[in-house]
């Protein structure tokens, strides 16, 4: 997987340049943590990567697709099909039980609805809720909506995991959890995760840490693994 | 992402806020209950007015005498009609003799009354009616017991008579049974006639009127056979008729009839220099009435559908509130792949299930209301025995047209006041709506 992100503007008037260019390269398979303050710009960062927005110059390959190209609907597809959100306030829609939460992805997918609840059964075994499949999301604790919501993201077996802060609303022993969770996609499943935090405790559990601060990366660790060399495009 | 889902999903938001809903749907279930309810007393008023107008004699045509090649009475030239173009008893009765279960005559004869001195030596007063074997019938009188006057009495002149059930319990104070008596009727100029009773009917006293001074002293009709009516009133040389009314059975067609008799009477006029027959029918008049009775509908239930307007805006208003409220839903849905298409088809179809529960609960309301008013309308009907006579019991007739114009009706305010609020969620950017708390 190559990226490759850069600039972005907001507001018309009042030009707001967030990010100043950024460039960087995810491997697959690649358990990577965005750090940086509140206002450093990795919340617009997480968007250009979630597909949630496009930049205003530059360009991002995801699995070569140039996503800064797409519609509004093949934007809606990649996020359906090529990322897994993890949010840090779960964002699991409250009418339904823990099993429709993780279905939800598949449905706009199209998967029949057999196929459907199996995965999603699957999926919540993964995360050890499969006991609370019934359950309404006020009817399950911080850190099992967190597992519901990660087995959500991973309902479509998306090709990043693009985690928001996912420890932000639980306290430290389920937060720990979450984390033991993530570490698993990324060591058994081989997923590719990318971890948005502002906490340095976190992110140094990680592979590699990229900080950012005032739109720029101002360092990078690197890329530890052996997958192909990576590329760093600049602007 | 399936119809079926689209509804699960639609249902699950309308029951996540039941009160809201049916607060919501008010608006809507008002409006079309009303529509509903105006229809089923449109199609059931027209329904008892025909019956009420059928019992009363819209099985009838009137046969006339008129001018050949004028169009209209006033342009008629005034020719004097000799004996031979009357419409003659024979031509009536080989018409009947042609059509015998079809065509009755209804005409009637009144020559005057008279009185009869019952048991207890009290005159019992009468109108002698001469009648034919329609007559009865078109007067809306039933035969309660023994026999209509026939065309057989009319030919033959027989000296029988049918009397009303007042009558029966003015003249027969001891209860006998009135069917074969011979009564004797005294006549206002002296002379005494002798009839036997072949029949009684029921006097209605809202088609043909109450006496003054209550059933004692009322003088109802006796029907004799017309022959008799007009020997008894000198006219021995009877010519014919200028017209005539003539009733038929109601089981068949108005218009065959129609066509038979004008068939019958343009074969036996096409020879007359002067003369032809038309006819009439007093089902142009029920037409007419039918006509009044659906425009009063339309225009009523048009009143009422503006209401639904009302109702849609408050779908709409709610709506709205239900996109803004579900903001974050929105975002998440969207950010887990949810496309434009899904989100506005989500609402569109929320708002059309409202509206649809509650055109659904709207017709069953209208249909609950057309029963109440059916039930208070058989009641007043049975508490006055005369209106009962005429229109019998009042069935409510729900207009299935209406019923399914409502659905689709309602159907349609859901897509047209749920497509905006769809659209603006749809619109959505799923990063604002992800922030929105």
């Amino acid at each position: 997987m190559s990226n490759i992100i850069k600039r972005y503007y907001i507001g018309q008037p009042n030009e707001l340049q967030i990010l100043n260019g950024i460039s960087l390269t995810v491997h697959e398979g690649e358990f990577v943590a965005i750090v940086g303050a509140s206002g450093s710009g990795k919340s617009t960062l997480m968007n250009m990567i979630g597909a949630l927005d496009k930049p205003t110059e530059g360009s991002y390959l995801l699995n070569g697709v140039d996503v800064s190209k797409l519609s509004d609907k093949q934007l809606s597809e990649i996020r359906n099909k090529e990322i897994g959100f993890v949010f840090q306030t779960f964002n699991l829609i409250s009418r339904t039980n823990a099993l429709k939460n993780v279905e939800m992805p598949m449905l706009y997918a199209g998967v029949s609805r057999k196929e459907r609840s199996k995965r999603a059964m699957e999926l919540l075994e993964m995360v050890e809720m499969e006991d609370r499949y019934t359950h309404k999301p006020n009817e399950l604790s911080g850190g099992q909506k967190q597992r519901v919501a990660i087995a959500r993201a991973m309902a479509n077996d998306p090709s990043i995991i693009l985690a928001d802060e996912p420890t932000g609303a639980l306290d430290s022993k389920t937060g720990r959890m979450v984390m033991d969770i993530f570490h698993k996609l990324h060591k058994k499943e081989g997923k590719t995760v990318v971890l948005i935090t502002h906490s340095p405790e976190l992110a140094s559990e990680t592979e590699r840490i990229i900080t950012i601060s005032d739109g720029s990366i101002i360092s990078d660790t690197g890329y530890k693994g052996n997958a192909p060399a990576k590329e760093v495009s600049a602007e | 992402m399936s119809f079926f889902e689209n509804l699960k999903m639609a249902f699950s938001s309308i029951a996540a806020n039941k009160m809201r809903s049916l607060l919501t749907m008010l608006g809507i279930i008002i409006g079309i209950s009303a529509v509903i309810t105006i229809t089923t007393l449109g199609t059931t008023l027209r329904a008892t007015v025909k019956g009420a107008l059928d019992s009363l004699g819209t099985n009838l045509f009137y046969v006339y005498l008129t001018e050949k090649n004028v169009d209209n009475y006033y342009d008629s030239y005034d020719i004097e009609t000799t004996p031979e173009d009357l419409i003659s008893m024979s031509m009536l009765e080989e018409l009947i003799a042609k059509y015998p279960d079809e065509i009755r005559i209804a005409e009637e004869n009144p020559i005057g009354s008279g009185t009869l001195r019952n048991t207890e030596k009290k005159d019992v007063p009468v109108n002698i009616v001469g009648a034919y074997d329609g007559t009865l019938d078109y007067n809306g009188c039933k035969i309660l017991a023994g026999r209509n006057i026939t065309m057989e009495d009319v030919t033959r002149k027989k000296y029988t008579c049918v009397v009303s059930h007042i009558f029966v319990k003015q003249y027969f104070k001891n209860g006998e049974n009135p069917i074969g008596h011979v009564i004797s009727i005294n006549m206002e100029n002296g002379a005494a006639y002798e009839f036997t009773i072949v029949g009684v009917y029921r006097y209605n006293t809202l088609v043909n009127g109450a006496g003054p001074n209550g059933t004692d002293e009322m003088k109802t009709p006796i029907y004799i056979p017309n022959t008799i009516a007009l020997q008894l009133q000198g006219n021995y040389y009877f010519d014919g008729f200028w017209g005539i009314p003539l009733t038929f059975n109601v089981k068949y067609d108005a218009n065959d009839v129609k066509a038979h008799i004008q068939n019958f009477f343009d074969e036996k006029y096409a020879s007359n220099k002067n003369f032809t027959i038309g006819v009439n029918s007093a089902m142009d008049e029920l037409k007419t009435i039918d006509m009044v009775i659906n425009v009063i509908t339309i225009i009523v239930s048009v009143i009422a559908a503006i209401s639904l307007i009302v109702g849609g805006v408050g779908v709409m208003n709610i709506m709205l509130v239900s996109v803004t409220e579900r903001t974050r839903e929105i975002g998440v849905r969207k950010a887990l792949g949810a496309k434009k298409r899904a989100i506005k088809r989500q609402f569109v179809t929320e708002a059309i299930i409202i509206c649809l529960i509650g055109g659904i609960i709207g017709i069953l309301i209208g249909l609950l209301n057309g029963e109440l008013i059916g039930i208070v309308a058989n009641m007043i009907i049975k508490s006055e025995p005369s209106y009962s006579e005429i229109l019998g019991n009042v069935t409510i007739q729900p207009s299935f047209g209406a019923i399914i114009i409502s659905l689709i009706f309602s159907m349609l305010t859901g897509v047209f006041f749920g497509l905006y609020p769809a659209s603006k969620a749809a619109k959505m950017n799923p990063i604002d709506a992800l922030r929105y708390d």
